[in-house]
């Protein structure tokens, strides 16, 4: 019974999306993410959720600021993106990507517009040359609810096509097993919101002031998303192991022979069960570690899906290998999507200092060494 | 029958586009929908027959591919895939050629955000290189994995059946090349025509028929085991990892 099939010749096709793909569905992800968890405290106006909105308001202008340069440069004709503009292709997921990307990220810096309004206004009060700039940010106004609410809406509402259209469109390949499953676009809005309640962990230590209590609401949220990423992917589990849908048997079955496969599998559940349990039996104190192991797991997933994904021959044996290259098909575009990140996040967190914080975060001067703005108060 | 490779010709009258590329900007000249078929002659319905047992995995039609249509190093538009398969101790060779399969329901051309790519009113799938953003999209959801991204032109990538040989009344150059007369290439809205016969007569098969893409590229002596994603040892020579190196190229 030795019967096996060697190849001998075949073409490596290489990943079409690049690691700049993975930098652009987790950046969206985590605005989408920042967004919701912006919304009770901001467009319905909780006061209790105020600390804790503030900064994943930041977490959703910042990642969304950055995810569209991440998906651009994804391009591999960059320059011809307007030609997404010019025709009407409604069969395609992508083309409706660029339809709600636009509508999305407008929405989103009306809203986050609105809710920083009152704070642009308070600083437009204080005695500093860069007052009237901040009087003019503000368009001579302060805090209305009414229209963040109406702003937080309208981005809702982009956020929710936005977390449709990027499910869909990898879930939508029949030709790649592991991305046709109606259950991708739940593992990425799920995952999206941890890694969001994880980056609200970490500005939360280093851009705002460390609130113990945004920390422990941040911390039960995140185990309440972790949880629904665990059940995603149990369920997702079962019914390739059962076999009880052949999509996710046969997808399963594309990878389970591989023993990266395999260590990637349980890398991801200890990068979910981890943080899971320290967030809910010790919420405080640990945001930090709990906050950097979801964001790792978001990333990882995405990852994992886009270039493991794309590791899987279409009629080949086996696996293609993958080798992260140093230039702007790889790493480069990894380190500098986050780069722009960051300075967004500096930029931002400068013109808009915490507001109001009891112990001065000890970060904040070396975040804006030229800070532009003297305190709040 | 008009199996021959040399008396293969086209009722088609002169070129009208000079490359696998055609027709300038028309997505972005014409705003709006842009229909899934369009150019080409729908008299015509072209097709290839691959039989695997006569090919002797000699890559001449890899080679003229390449020439013809001037791929990239390390880019492939048509390989023929080889194996080597041990039944009962016993060693032997299984060549398949690969190409795009030009599917009459093809899932590479509804996901493309910019019409770029599109079917023939004569079946070809092309892609209009000077259209195209290079999203990659298409290249996702080949289930064949026929397609790429030439780093050349920075655009999707893949076989064109020559259309702008077949447009010539030539055939394909993978086909005029090929010395086992494994591809046959023809029309199958001509009843008389070698594809259509061998369709009809022979009962070929397409590669994975469960994807509902029905290929318009038969395959006669197609064994079960190379149907789909091949279950084997992966391959032993791949092309270099350099593809990217910047080649001065006309
Ligand atoms: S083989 Fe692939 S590229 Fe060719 S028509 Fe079919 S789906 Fe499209
Ligand atoms: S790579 Fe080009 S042809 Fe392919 S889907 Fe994108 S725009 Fe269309």
């Amino acid at each position: 019974m030795d019967n096996h099939i060697v190849e001998v010749i075949n073409v490596t096709r290489e990943v079409a999306w690049l690691p700049w793909a993975v930098q652009y569905f987790f950046l969206i992800g985590l605005s989408v993410g920042g967004l919701l968890l912006s919304l009770p405290g901001y467009a319905f106006a909780r006061e209790d959720w105020r600390a804790l909105g503030r900064i994943a308001l930041l977490v959703a202008l910042t990642c969304g600021l950055a995810a569209p340069v991440a998906l651009l440069s994804d391009l591999h004709q960059p320059g011809r993106f307007w030609h997404f503009y010019v025709v009407l292709r409604p069969t395609s997921w992508m083309w409706w990507g660029s339809v709600f990307i636009p509508f999305y990220v407008t929405g989103l810096l009306v809203y986050g517009w609105a809710g920083f309004r009152e704070e642009l206004q308070a600083h437009g009060q204080v005695d500093s040359r860069l007052a009237a700039l901040y009087r003019l940010a503000s368009l001579g106004g302060g805090r209305n609810d009414a229209l963040i609410r109406a702003a937080g809406l309208f981005a809702l509402a982009g956020a929710l096509l936005v977390a449709l259209y990027t499910g869909a469109e990898v879930a939508v390949v029949k030709a790649r097993p592991l991305w046709h499953t109606p259950f991708l676009p739940i593992q990425f809005l799920m995952t999206a919101l941890a890694g969001a309640a994880g980056l609200v962990l970490v500005l939360n230590r280093f851009a705002a002031g460390n609130d113990r209590a945004v920390e422990v609401r941040a911390n039960r949220l995140l185990a309440g998303f972790l949880g629904g990423v665990m059940l995603a992917g149990a369920l997702w589990l079962a019914l390739g192991l059962f076999g009880l849908d052949s999509t996710h048997a046969e997808a399963l079955g594309s990878v389970a022979g591989s023993e990266a496969w395999r260590v990637t599998a349980v890398w991801a559940v200890a990068a979910t069960a981890l943080p899971f349990a320290i967030a809910v039996a010790k919420p405080a104190r640990t945001g930090l570690l709990t906050g950097l192991i979801a964001l790792h797991g978001a990333w990882m997933f995405r990852w994992t899906v886009f270039i493991g994904g794309q590791t899987v021959p279409k009629t080949g044996a086996g696996f293609y290998d993958y080798a992260l290259p140093a230039g702007p098909e790889g790493l480069l575009g990894i380190v500098g999507t986050a780069g722009l990140w960051l300075f967004l996040l500096i930029a931002l967190t400068a013109i808009l200092p915490s507001p109001r914080r009891p112990a001065p975060a000890p970060t904040r001067a070396a975040q804006a060494p030229a800070g532009p703005v003297a305190a709040a108060e | 029958m008009d199996r021959s490779r040399r008396n293969f010709c086209l009722g088609a009258g002169a070129a009208t586009i000079g490359a696998a590329t055609v027709a300038a900007m028309p997505a972005a000249a014409a705003p709006g929908a842009v229909p899934l078929r369009r150019d080409g002659d729908p008299a015509h319905r072209w097709a290839m027959v691959v039989d695997v047992g006569k090919c002797v995995g000699c890559q001449a039609c890899t080679v003229a591919c390449i020439m013809e249509n001037d791929v990239p190093e390390n880019s492939f538009r048509t390989i023929v895939s080889t194996y080597e398969v041990t039944e009962q101790g016993k060693a032997g060779s299984y060549m398949l050629p690969r190409l795009c399969n030009h599917c009459e329901e093809p899932p590479c051309i509804p996901v493309c955000p910019t019409g770029a790519t599109f079917q023939r009113r004569d079946g070809i799938v092309v892609v209009d290189n000077t259209v195209c953003v290079g999203c990659a999209y298409c290249v996702q959801a080949c289930p064949y994995d026929a397609r790429f991204i030439n780093h050349e032109t920075q655009t999707a990538d893949k076989c064109t059946f020559c259309v702008h040989r077949v447009e010539a009344g030539l055939l394909p150059a993978c086909v005029e090349t090929c010395v086992g007369g494994a591809r046959i290439f023809g029309d199958l809205n001509d009843p008389d025509s070698a594809v259509s016969t061998l369709v009809r007569d022979e009962n070929p098969k397409v590669l994975k028929p469960e994807q509902g893409t029905r290929p318009r590229v038969f395959y006669l002596g197609l064994d079960p085991r190379f149907q789909g994603k091949v279950d084997g040892t992966p391959t032993l020579w791949r092309p270099s990892g350099e593809t990217h190196a910047k080649k001065e190229h006309a």
